[in-house]
Formats: C-alpha cells, sequence, structure tokens
C-alpha cells in the first residue's frame, strides 16, 4: 500500500517537475511571440488532452520500440525505459503537459506587456525583466498549473499502463492498483486506495483554493496597506 | 539638449514621418489623439522595433537604420512616463521608485539621495510603503514620474502623464511638472548643470503652453508645425486642432494682494493688473493665469456700467479666420505673450477689427482660471 502511494508520488512528481520548465518557456513564447510554426506546436501540445490516453500510450510505445525512431535500432542503445518506473514518468509528463502550458500561457497572457516595456525602459535586459518582473507577477498561475498537473500526473492510467505496464511493486501505481483490485474483486484494497487518492485530491483543491484572490502575496500586502492607510 | 530625428514608421492608418532637431529642454508634441504622438515616443524609447530611420540625444545614437544600429530599450537611458503610469503591481512605492536605479548608480549617482530628493520634490514620502493598488490615480502618475528620474535618465519622455487624470487634478498636478521641470533640472546624473531634457506628449494646449520651451505639432503623422508654444498655437491650422477642448491663453502672473473674496494679480512688468476670485497663493507668489479664448469680449470704445471686473487695453496684432470662426490676437503689453480671442466670422466686418486697432478686452474674474506655479 505505501509502496504504491510513494511510487505514485514519486512518477508524479518527476513528471511535473520535467514539465515545468519547457511549459513555462513554451507558455512565454506562445503568450508573448508570433512565429512560424506556433499554431502547429500549440495543437501538437494540446493532442493528449483530446486524444484517449491509450492511443497516446500506444504512440509512445511506437515511438520507443526495438525498431521505433527512438528505439535501439536508430538510437543505438537502449534507452530502457518501457515498462519501468522511468516509462510511467514519461506518460504522466506527456499526459499533463498540454494542461500545464496552457495555465501558464493564460497566466502569461493576463500580465500587460507594457509591464514588461516599462521595465526595458528602466535599465532591464529582456532575461532580467523575465525573472524580476513577470515570475513574480504570474507566481499564482505557476503553483495553479503546478497543482493542476501534478494531479493529472497522479491520475493517469491509460499511457502508463500502456508503457509501463501494470506490475506490481515496479510500475503500479494507484491509478492502476485500484483498477486491478477492483478488476480481481478485491474491494477492501480498492476503497483503502480510493480514499487515497481522495485524501490527496482534497489537500490538491485546499492548496488551489487558498491561491484564491486576496491571499497571495501581492494582494495580501495589498490588503495590509489597505488597512493601515484607514 | 539636442535631439534630432528623422523617423519613418508605418501605423495603423498612416506613416508617421518625422524629421527635425528637438532642442527644448522641454519639447512639446502635440496634436489631437491618434496623432501618432505615443508612437513617436515609444518609437525614441526603443519600443517600437519597426521605425526606421535616426535618433540621436547629442552625441548618443539610439538608432541608425543605414548602418545597423538599434539600441535596445535598455541602454537608451531614458525615463519613460507613459499615460496609465504602468507601476509594477508587485512591488510597493519605494520599490517602484528604485526598480530603475541600477542606472543611476551605473552613472555615479547616490541612488538613496537622489530617491530621497525625488520624493521630496513630488511628495512622495508618505506614500513609501504603500501598493499601486492603493493609490489614487494622481499618486500614480506622480510615482510614476518619480520611477522615471530616479533611474537617472538622460532624456525623459512623459507620454500624456496628466491625460488620465480628471480635469481638477490635471490642474493641480500642473505644478508638479513644472517644478520637476526646475528643480530637478541639473541635478541628475551625466547632465548634472543642465536642465533635464524632455519629450512631452499633449493634447492640451494649456499643458503645452505652460510646460514647454517648444512645440512639434502632428497631424496623421507629420510635422505641421514647430516652433515657440504659444506663436505655433495661434497659428490657425494648429488652433484648429485645439479647438476641441477649447483654448486657454496661459500667461504667467505674480498674485499682488487679496481683496476680500478676490484676488489681484500683477502681470508682467508693466503694471498691469488683473482681478480674479481668490487665489490660494499668497502675495508674491508666481502663479499661471488660464484664460479661455471664448470667455473673452471685445469692446472698441471703454465699455462702462458692466459686472465684467476687468477692462484692459490691448492693440491687435493679427485677424485671422480659423474653421469659420475668426482669431484676434491682441497685445497687451510688449513682456506678455499675445492673447488669443475667438470672435465670429462676420464681427470683425461690423466693428471695424483690424491689426493696429487699440481695443478693450473685458474679461470676467470668473472667466480667469488659476494653476498654481512655484514661489518666485
Amino acid at each position: 500500500m505505501l509502496e504504491i502511494l510513494l511510487l505514485t508520488l514519486q512518477v508524479a512528481s518527476l513528471a511535473t517537475v520535467g514539465v515545468l520548465v519547457p511549459s513555462v518557456v513554451l507558455g512565454y513564447a506562445l503568450a508573448r511571440f508570433e512565429f512560424p510554426g506556433k499554431r502547429l506546436i500549440s495543437a501538437v501540445v494540446g493532442l493528449p488532452l483530446v486524444l484517449p490516453p491509450t492511443a497516446v500510450g500506444f504512440l509512445l510505445l511506437r515511438l520507443l520500440a526495438v525498431d521505433g525512431p527512438l528505439g535501439r535500432h536508430t538510437l543505438g542503445l537502449d534507452l530502457g525505459i518501457l515498462l519501468t518506473w522511468k516509462a510511467a514518468v514519461l506518460a504522466a509528463a506527456v499526459m499533463s503537459l498540454p494542461l500545464v502550458v496552457r495555465t501558464v500561457r493564460v497566466t502569461f497572457e493576463s500580465i500587460d506587456p507594457q509591464l514588461e516595456h516599462m521595465a526595458r525602459t528602466l535599465g532591464y535586459g529582456p532575461v532580467e525583466t523575465f525573472l524580476r518582473i513577470v515570475l513574480p507577477l504570474s507566481v499564482r498561475g505557476l503553483v495553479a498549473a503546478t497543482i493542476l498537473g501534478f494531479t493529472r500526473a497522479v491520475g493517469e492510467f491509460g499511457a502508463t499502463v500502456t508503457i509501463a505496464g501494470n506490475i506490481p511493486g515496479r510500475t503500479q501505481t494507484l491509478a492502476s492498483a485500484i483498477f486491478s483490485a477492483q478488476q480481481v474483486g478485491d474491494h477492501r484494497t480498492a476503497h483503502l486506495l480510493m480514499i487515497v487518492a481522495l485524501l490527496l485530491g482534497l489537500v490538491a483543491i485546499w492548496v488551489a483554493e487558498s491561491l484564491g484572490p486576496g491571499t497571495a502575496l501581492g494582494n495580501s500586502q495589498q490588503a495590509r496597506s489597505r488597512r493601515t492607510e484607514s | 539638449m539636442k535631439l534630432r530625428l528623422d523617423l519613418r514608421m508605418a501605423l495603423d492608418r498612416f506613416d508617421l514621418q518625422v524629421d527635425l532637431a528637438a532642442l527644448g529642454p522641454v519639447t512639446g508634441i502635440f496634436g489631437r489623439s491618434g496623432a501618432g504622438k505615443s508612437s513617436l515616443l515609444e518609437a525614441v524609447a526603443g519600443l517600437r522595433p519597426s521605425a526606421r530611420g535616426l535618433i540621436r540625444l547629442d552625441d548618443i545614437t539610439f538608432l541608425d537604420s543605414t548602418c545597423g544600429i538599434c539600441l535596445p530599450p535598455e541602454q537608451r537611458s531614458v525615463g519613460y512616463v507613459p499615460q496609465h503610469g504602468l507601476l509594477f503591481p508587485h512591488l510597493d512605492v519605494r520599490g517602484n521608485l528604485l526598480s530603475g536605479s541600477r542606472r543611476a548608480r551605473q552613472a555615479g549617482v547616490d541612488h538613496e539621495d537622489l530617491l530621497s530628493h525625488v520624493a521630496s520634490v513630488l511628495e512622495l514620502a508618505p506614500l513609501l510603503s504603500r501598493y499601486p493598488a492603493t493609490l489614487s490615480g494622481g499618486e500614480r502618475q506622480r510615482v510614476a514620474l518619480g520611477r522615471a528620474l530616479c533611474s537617472a535618465p538622460d532624456l525623459l519622455l512623459l507620454d500624456e502623464p496628466l491625460s488620465a487624470l480628471d480635469l481638477p487634478l490635471r490642474r493641480r498636478l500642473l505644478p508638479v511638472l513644472q517644478k520637476v521641470c526646475e528643480e530637478l533640472a541639473g541635478s541628475i546624473g551625466r547632465l548634472a548643470g543642465h536642465p533635464i531634457p524632455m519629450l512631452f506628449v499633449s493634447h492640451d494646449p494649456t499643458e503645452v503652453q505652460a510646460l514647454c520651451d517648444e512645440i512639434v505639432v502632428l497631424r496623421d503623422g507629420d510635422v505641421i508645425a514647430h516652433g515657440e508654444p504659444r506663436r505655433v498655437l495661434r497659428d490657425p491650422k494648429v488652433y484648429a486642432l485645439a479647438g476641441e477642448d477649447g483654448f486657454e491663453n496661459v500667461i504667467p502672473a505674480r498674485v499682488s494682494h487679496h481683496a476680500g473674496g478676490t484676488s489681484v494679480l500683477a502681470l508682467g512688468r508693466s503694471g498691469l493688473e488683473l482681478k480674479t476670485f481668490r487665489a490660494a497663493q499668497e502675495p508674491g507668489e508666481s502663479l499661471y493665469l488660464a484664460i479661455p479664448s471664448n470667455e473673452i469680449l471685445i469692446a472698441t470704445e471703454r465699455p462702462s456700467g458692466i459686472s465684467a471686473r476687468n477692462v484692459l487695453v490691448a492693440s491687435i496684432t493679427r485677424v485671422e479666420n480659423v474653421d469659420g470662426r475668426c482669431l484676434i490676437s491682441a497685445l497687451l503689453a510688449d513682456d506678455l505673450p499675445e492673447l488669443a480671442v475667438e470672435v465670429t466670422e462676420v464681427t470683425p466686418d461690423e466693428l471695424g477689427l483690424d491689426a493696429g486697432l487699440q481695443i478693450y478686452l473685458v474679461i470676467k474674474a470668473a472667466s480667469c482660471r488659476i494653476y498654481g506655479g512655484t514661489r518666485s
């Protein structure tokens, strides 16, 4: 039981961390710049959101198969991903990427680009402008995107079983363990796992809710200064 | 300063085409909204990558398309104050003021000194720990101006800094801008000892008369006039642009004394006096007097038995037609700017008004608006 929970948290965390940086780069590029292929990239990144997860899993399987573009015959070495926890991380990452990119993109789009212009005239280069103005202003959205990506990764099933399998002790996560327990009629285990998933979900929602209006960094400071003013 | 501009830039409805040398120190960019004023300012700041041509401030080239020079905004050392302030919402006022201070430090300016100086001139000290969301419109604009000044810029770019505010507030902040021009001039950065050059975008004839040494008038992207503000604004084709909001004659004056509910103002050095409703300033303080061009009456003989408090002798210098109206320029005294008086097209013929004629200008105390000035 604990083994399943720990593996699930490990897979979901690694997937989220792995997705975050590319999502910030991609989300910012999509929010701020016009470039050739922008719509294509946006569409490809969004695909896992609309495809059956098993289809995405099968696609990844074909890519990583021995004779696939990322397989042993093409690369000349075996990445050793399939049917390991690494495959579970890959599946979770690919499936949560569109959600994270979308949330990050909307966050960046909600920041007035004129503020960035302003920073440039005050002597900040583009990178410094991003770090000192854009990032602090998007903290809430980025945390929300992280939580969304993490919960999506925790719940990933279809793509995961396709490329990582459902091997107890090696690649079995919460989602696939509930499925297995229910299939063999072990309702006690299924119930228990369901409650663990419920608690995990509640914590995630509670954290996300506490980021609501009036509680994130800037706003609480503003509320404080409003109080001192009156 | 010498700001050399030779710019071409495609805008939505027309091309902006500007070729001029601004000598300032305060150069107004005047015109109706949509004339290309803000785009010009953004091009100077480096925020318009599509701008082509030449921008050179003294010996620093910001842009020279012929040799492929285009400094990014962060290397242009300009202080930009946009219409809506654009304060950083995650920083308090102090953080906002200090956000550009690295440039001040690199220029060898003590940024703490500069901050306290700017804060005192702009009266920002009580606001330092507040966040932008809690500031009023006027406070925000003052902070935005302060932030630009604290970066020790070589050139200030003000894009209608007062236009987002209502008229009374605009009139109250006008003297603040004058104070910036006068008191901060020469105390900042590289230009110590010289006034800080400024490009000031405005569509308000009163503001540009009060603040600018010269103005450039833009219409649909073209420069249609350039020169001393009062002279340029009375140019019929420019006057027509000001018509919408009305035109105010702006005259520097000094409070002579108060008498009950009225104040007596001294105009220039010729001993001319004008009665207005009581001014807030103390005797001896200087201020700006603004009289709308369409609230001045002209009489060919000295009128008597009228309620208007002021009857002043003047001589007509020009009679011009503008947009179906007639604009009469009249001189009160040699050391005062000409006054513009608006009358109907047929008035000059009926009264026989012509250049050189002596007339009487009738001005009600209530027609005189007072914009705070600075202590002389």
